[in-house]
């Protein structure tokens, strides 16, 4: 276990002062990708000394601001003062020279050669060939700066025979050679065992005391609350908790900020529970994780919560075929399937709505009826043959209910608009002719309202048909109006369940670990 | 029919050409006014029978580029056919000898279509791998140098002999572009081909056999390939462990000059026509013009970086979707 209790004890020891002034101050920042606003006016301020953690869920804009913060890409609007003074990165080398040094999620060493030499990369990138050999920094100094991180291993060592843990120890002295000011650490305990986090976070501390500020980006709340001095929780590419003292923010507030209060989802009558179509059993999505077993009713919609990164999702995709797992089973009916196969899911008339529409559901150039009518196929082809008045008279009817704007099915799908993009992938679903269970992830993500009352009619539509309905999503509210039970999952395991009716505050409660629900 | 009353859309039966076609007319009114003997009948049949043999194998090289993948092998295995069709000849006669000349061709095809469909290997390697054994193979067998066909009308009727007054070679050509354009707009495959090139996550998950489409697309590309090796085989009579070591390049080449993009899920059989005869046009007129042989390929280079450049200026067929990861 991390050695939380400790870490809480040094930070409650610490003076509260003044923080003082930012080391690093970002305002207004704004960050466009294509039609997708990733940053709008988001803030950021980072102190001396103290570590700063940014939080908030996919798609909330965090890498992004990373990104800007090190240089890696520049922002549309927005100033950035480094130390009072206006500053702007138009490139990583230009941020690290100012003493940003980032710490990536995937480490950046090169694994055939030695400490020492990884150790000068960053000089070594600022030289000509023929000056490349004074470049390498001197045993002695790499030692100085393995000790830094409390490395006592020797600099001629090669770094592949180091564990994971010690390589990120590496980078970080790297990174510690060059004046750093604002260490940035990007997920930096997802790939470390616990002994190696706590062994990370003693040396960030250490950094702090030094007057370093540290910025620090995970998913994992417990290790942030422990770690972080001072938080941001980013939503939507804006800053809902702005440079706030971890110890003013409870729980509940922060997992509310982070999935914010959305728009009212109207309420809609339920339907009726049928006979149990649909077993899941034994399905572990990884192996320390406990497996899961779970039937649906006819008519059933059961909703899937859990933070990013809890597995929610990942439990979903198995349900629906689309995700290998080493053990267990699903089962439509009597007819028992194995996960990871969706072809022989859909003949079973398992439909799949993927939680991320673009690298999974999409085919942004084909036209929207093709996209529409892709699980379908066999329904309007005979011996092999396309029957393309067959193709327009099945789906153009499901499009026009799902009200797709504009209602014209020849036109590219990646010129349609990211709610009527998903349209056309709930679409394709709902037309199986045999369809008896819907799994669908994060239905209404980055959608607009209309899409989304759309998307919400649909689904309790099709149950109320008779089809038993799986739900993972991130929004609440979507969960608490359209199921008929919640299942919280975390730790890629199901650890409770709950009634709607409970309301909101019991299900983020329940979400941040607190209570059996 | 009222197709408007019926709801149905009538954009969906309009011809829109592809915006190579309108190369190729400005390329062939360029050439008939600027080129002497460009415009006679003798010349152009000329120029379109040479267009319908690489015509053929681009129509395979098209169904794989409709698959996100590439195609190199057809390089060697056509000479690999070629060699095998004049050795087997003595014993099996003109029919048979085709037959596993063609075989020949479309087992490399059903090998590459194995080892990217099972294995998820990335089609660049696989089919430069085929490529390389395929001409090892080619020139082991024939020891290096070509072997001559004994001389019969049979064997090389499909290279010269005419069907109802039409070039044989230009007649399979005719057919082939009908058979690529059935497959493509047509056909279930046709159909897969499309979703698994234009997102083969996507297509899996919708439940689509994504292993046996890209399998079988290899295979039809193999067969499409096959045919040109047969014409090629009767051209030169002989077994060539060297024939047409350009085939794969020229094929893309003319894949990407009809517009096809190389990302995968879009392309027409149109294109692969317009394609194949921009760039016929073009060879055709440097010879008539006696420039050097060399300038072929300059000119050609220039034509390939220059349409590609114009379609993807003009924005057609060329989205190759600028992708912005708007993650968090």
């Amino acid at each position: 276990m991390l050695n939380f209790v400790a870490m809480d004890e040094a930070r409650k020891q610490a003076p509260k002062t003044d923080r003082g002034q930012a080391v690093l101050e970002i305002r207004g920042v704004s960050k466009q990708y294509g039609a997708t606003c990733a940053l709008d006016g988001a803030r950021l301020r980072l102190y001396p000394g103290r570590v700063h953690a940014v939080l908030g869920e996919n798609g909330a804009g965090k890498s992004t601001l990373v990104k800007i913060v090190v240089g890696a890409i520049q922002p549309d609007a927005g100033t950035m003062l480094l130390a009072g003074k206006p500053a702007t990165f138009r490139s990583v080398q230009q941020a690290v020279s100012a003493g940003i040094v980032p710490i990536y999620q995937h480490l950046s060493l090169f694994p055939h050669l030695s400490v020492r030499e990884n150790l000068s990369a960053f000089a070594l990138g600022g030289t000509r060939n023929s000056r490349a050999a004074k470049a390498i920094v001197s045993k002695e100094t790499a030692r100085a700066w393995l000790d830094s991180v409390g490395l006592t291993i020797d600099p001629d060592t090669e770094l592949g025979r180091l564990s994971i843990g010690e390589r990120q120890l590496v980078e970080i002295a790297r990174g510690l050679g060059q004046s750093c000011k604002i260490l940035v650490l990007d997920e930096p305990t997802a790939a470390l065992s616990h002994a190696e986090a706590d062994r990370l976070f003693a040396v960030v501390r250490q950094l702090c005391a030094a007057g370093t500020a540290v910025l620090f980006i995970s998913h994992k709340l417990e290790e942030t609350e422990a770690i972080a001095d001072d938080l941001t929780v980013l939503r939507n590419g804006r800053t809902v908790i702005d440079a706030e003292r971890t110890e003013r923010v409870n729980r509940d507030t922060l997992v509310h900020a982070m999935l914010g209060e959305t728009v009212n989802v109207g309420v809609r009558d339920l339907p009726e529970l049928g006979e149990i179509i649909f077993r899941a059993r034994g399905i572990r999505i990884h192996r320390r994780a406990a497996a899961c077993d779970i039937a649906v009713r006819a008519g059933e919609i059961v909703g899937v919560a859990g933070l990013v990164g809890s597995g929610a999702l990942e439990i979903g995709a198995a349900l629906a075929g689309a995700r290998e797992t080493a053990i267990g089973t699903l089962a439509v009916g009597d007819r028992i399937f194995p996960t990871g196969n969706r072809e022989r899911a859909i003949s079973l008339g398992v439909g799949y709505v993927p939680s991320d529409r673009h690298v999974e559901g999409l085919f942004p150039v084909l036209t929207a009826l093709q996209n529409a009518s892709a699980s379908v196929v066999p329904t309007f082809s005979r011996r092999g043959l396309i029957r393309r008045a067959s193709e327009h008279g099945r789906l153009v009817p499901w499009l026009e209910r799902l009200k797709l704007q504009p209602l014209r099915p020849h036109l590219q799908a990646s010129g349609f608009s990211g709610g009527n993009q998903q349209k056309l992938v709930v679409s394709r679903n709902l037309a199986l002719a045999n369809l008896r269970v819907l799994v669908v992830l994060e239905p209404t993500r980055g959608v607009d309202i209309g899409a989304r009352e759309v998307i919400h009619d649909a689904i309790v539509a099709a149950a109320r048909q008779g089809v038993a309905v799986i739900l993972a999503s991130s929004d609440l509210d979507e969960l608490l109006a359209l199921s008929h039970r919640i299942l919280v999952v975390r730790h890629g395991e199901i650890e409770g369940e709950m009634s709607p009716s409970s309301g909101r505050e019991t299900l983020i409660a329940a979400l941040a670990g607190r209570g059996a629900p | 029919m009222t197709m408007a009353a019926a709801g149905s859309p009538s954009i969906r039966f309009a011809y829109r050409p592809p915006a190579s076609a309108a190369i190729a007319f400005v390329a062939f009114v360029f050439f008939a006014i600027l080129v002497p003997r460009f415009p006679t009948l003798g010349n152009l049949e000329n120029v379109i029978r040479v267009a319908s043999i690489l015509c053929i194998a681009a129509c395979g090289q098209a169904v794989v580029l409709i698959l996100g993948g590439i195609e190199f092998s057809f390089g060697s295995s056509v000479a690999l056919a070629s060699v095998v069709t004049v050795l087997t000849l003595p014993d099996t006669g003109t029919l048979g000898a085709f037959a596993v000349g063609a075989g020949v061709v479309v087992l490399v095809g059903a090998v590459n279509g194995t080892l990217i469909a099972r294995f998820e290997l990335p089609s660049f390697l696989v089919t430069l791998g085929t490529l390389m054994i395929g001409a090892g193979l080619a020139s082991t067998i024939a020891g290096g140098l070509p072997i001559d066909a004994p001389a019969s009308d049979a064997f090389s009727w499909l290279a010269r002999g005419r069907i109802a007054g039409i070039p044989v070679p230009i007649a399979l050509a005719v057919l082939s572009v009908a058979v690529l354009y059935f497959l493509l707009a047509h056909t279930r495959l046709g159909r897969f081909w499309y979703l698994a090139g234009a997102n083969v996550n996507a297509a899996r998950l919708a439940g689509i056999n994504v292993r046996f489409v890209v399998f079988a697309g290899y295979v039809v590309a193999g067969a499409f390939c096959a045919v040109t090796a047969l014409i090629l085989t009767s051209r030169v009579a002989s077994g060539q462990p060297n024939l047409a070591p350009n085939l794969p390049f020229e094929t893309i080449a003319a894949c990407a000059i009809g517009g096809i993009p190389l990302a995968g899920g879009q392309g027409r059989a149109s294109q692969v026509v317009y394609g194949v005869l921009i760039i016929a046009m073009m060879n055709n007129a440097v010879v008539l013009l006696n420039f050097p042989v060399a300038y072929q390929r300059l000119m050609i280079a220039a034509v390939i970086i220059g349409s590609v450049l114009l379609q993807k200026l003009a924005g057609k067929g060329w989205q190759t979707g600028a992708r912005s990861g708007g993650s968090s």
